[in-house]
């Protein structure tokens, strides 16, 4: 203990005061003083302000700093630039085909799409069923991510007092209160739309762009637009965290459960034993329908409980 | 007449882009919160809407058109609510409003 008080009270080597600086303590200490203490009469403050903020620069040797800073900045811009420009330069024509990124994989996606996969749109095909599993570790990193956001942001007995408790409590009595009439009837106008189109475009994502992800988070805003207009207690009558748990994981429960049917059927995910359908209607296309829901719920419910934790602390 | 048509698209598209370009303006030049929310409000909407309207006349008379005037509807619907929240939100936590601006008292 009395070690460390020591070196605190020795004079700072240049490494401590680059740490400082890097941490902030020393701009803010500099810095502070620099603000003009109260602005009781705005107009009178707005012709000095800029007076007063030069010269206090002046006086903290801001002022010379300022210059340096400025011309490295251009400089660094300038060299970063000419780098990238540099690379561009070196890179191989777009589209043409001695690149490397044209080869066998994309003949067969593009040649061989419709005909294995079922699907209209070639993207859909392509991340739900020659690279289901890719996909399948995309939602799941979404759900780990807003599980761990669980884990650190809810509010349980163990991380609240009785004074947030009553901030809270407080909080829903005027959230109750009071209802914005402007947000809440244009809201009601646009969240059954948005709803529909969200569901649409999931629904379509493997006849037109679209699909899981675009669909899901059109669905996840209008949530968070119902749990913005219309408060948190209205939204947990139909919406809780059980029910976040039971979606969201049942919908990747389901993802799994069709994509690795395929291993106990020898392991060949390209061979369907599903029937494709005509390509184009609404019911074909093997398991990317059923894939897109899935995926769709799961983005849906993850932007929603993003927005409710780390707004509220709950769901 | 299509040149004709493709005149008129042009020119809607050219206005939005001014109006665009005041609200550009504006948004750096005032200082205060409410003025500069203005001038971006005035691009929200008038600004889309002639961009937009320039584009449908270009396009024609098909199903796009209907799409782009979905795309206004709900511009003109979601972008005033949204300055009307910032606005309050601008109300209710700035102590000194009073110097900025006028206030009616109910």
């Amino acid at each position: 203990m009395s070690k460390m008080a020591r070196i605190r009270k020795e004079k700072k080597t240049p490494w401590q005061k680059f740490c400082a600086w890097v941490n902030g303590d020393a701009a803010e200490q500099m810095l502070l003083p620099a603000q003009p203490p109260k602005e009781s009469k705005k107009k009178a403050a707005k012709a000095k302000r800029e007076k007063t903020t030069s010269n206090h620069r002046k006086d903290m040797g801001l002022g010379q700093f300022d210059h340096i800073y400025r011309i490295c900045a251009v400089l660094i811009g300038i060299a970063i630039v000419s780098v990238l420009m540099a690379v561009v330069l070196k890179l191989p024509l777009f589209g043409s085909p001695d690149n490397p990124s044209v080869n066998e994989v994309v003949e067969r996606y593009v040649e061989k799409g419709l005909e294995e996969t079922g699907a209209v749109n070639m993207v859909a095909g392509m991340i739900l069923d020659y690279r289901a599993f890719d996909t399948f570790g995309e939602s799941s990193v979404l759900f780990l991510a807003v599980t761990c956001v669980t884990m650190l942001l809810m509010r349980d007995r163990n991380n609240t007092d009785k004074k947030e408790d009553m901030l809270t409590a407080q909080e829903h009595v005027i959230e109750g209160y009071e209802e914005d009439i402007i947000l809440t009837k244009i809201s009601r106008l646009i969240i059954p739309c948005a709803l529909v189109y969200g569901i649409y475009v999931v629904l379509n994502g493997h006849l037109s762009p679209g699909g899981g992800f675009s669909g899901g988070t059109i669905m996840g805003s209008a949530l968070i637009l119902f749990a913005v207009s219309y408060g948190m207690i209205r939204m947990s009558r139909f919406f809780t965290y059980a029910t976040f748990r039971k979606v969201t994981s049942s919908a990747l429960m389901v993802y799994a459960a069709s994509k690795a049917y395929s291993f106990f059927t020898g392991a060949n995910h390209l061979e369907s034993h599903i029937p494709l359908g005509t390509p184009g209607a609404i019911l074909s296309s093997g398991l990317i329908l059923v894939l897109d829901i899935c995926v769709g719920i799961v983005v849906a419910c993850t932007m929603y409980g993003f927005y409710a934790l780390f707004t509220k602390g709950e769901l | 007449m299509e040149n004709v048509r493709i005149v008129i698209g042009l020119v809607l598209i050219a206005l939005g882009m001014f109006v665009y370009l005041t609200a550009t303006f504006g948004l750096f030049r005032f200082h205060y919160v409410l003025n500069r929310m203005h001038a971006a409000a005035l691009g929200d909407t008038l600004g889309i809407l002639f961009v937009l309207l320039g584009l449908m006349v270009l396009v024609g008379w098909n199903f796009h058109t209907l799409r782009l005037g979905l795309i206004i509807c709900f511009l003109w619907l979601a972008s005033p609510v949204s300055s009307h929240l910032l606005a309050k939100a601008e109300f209710v936590t700035f102590k000194h409003i009073k110097t900025e601006c006028e206030v009616v008292e109910k």
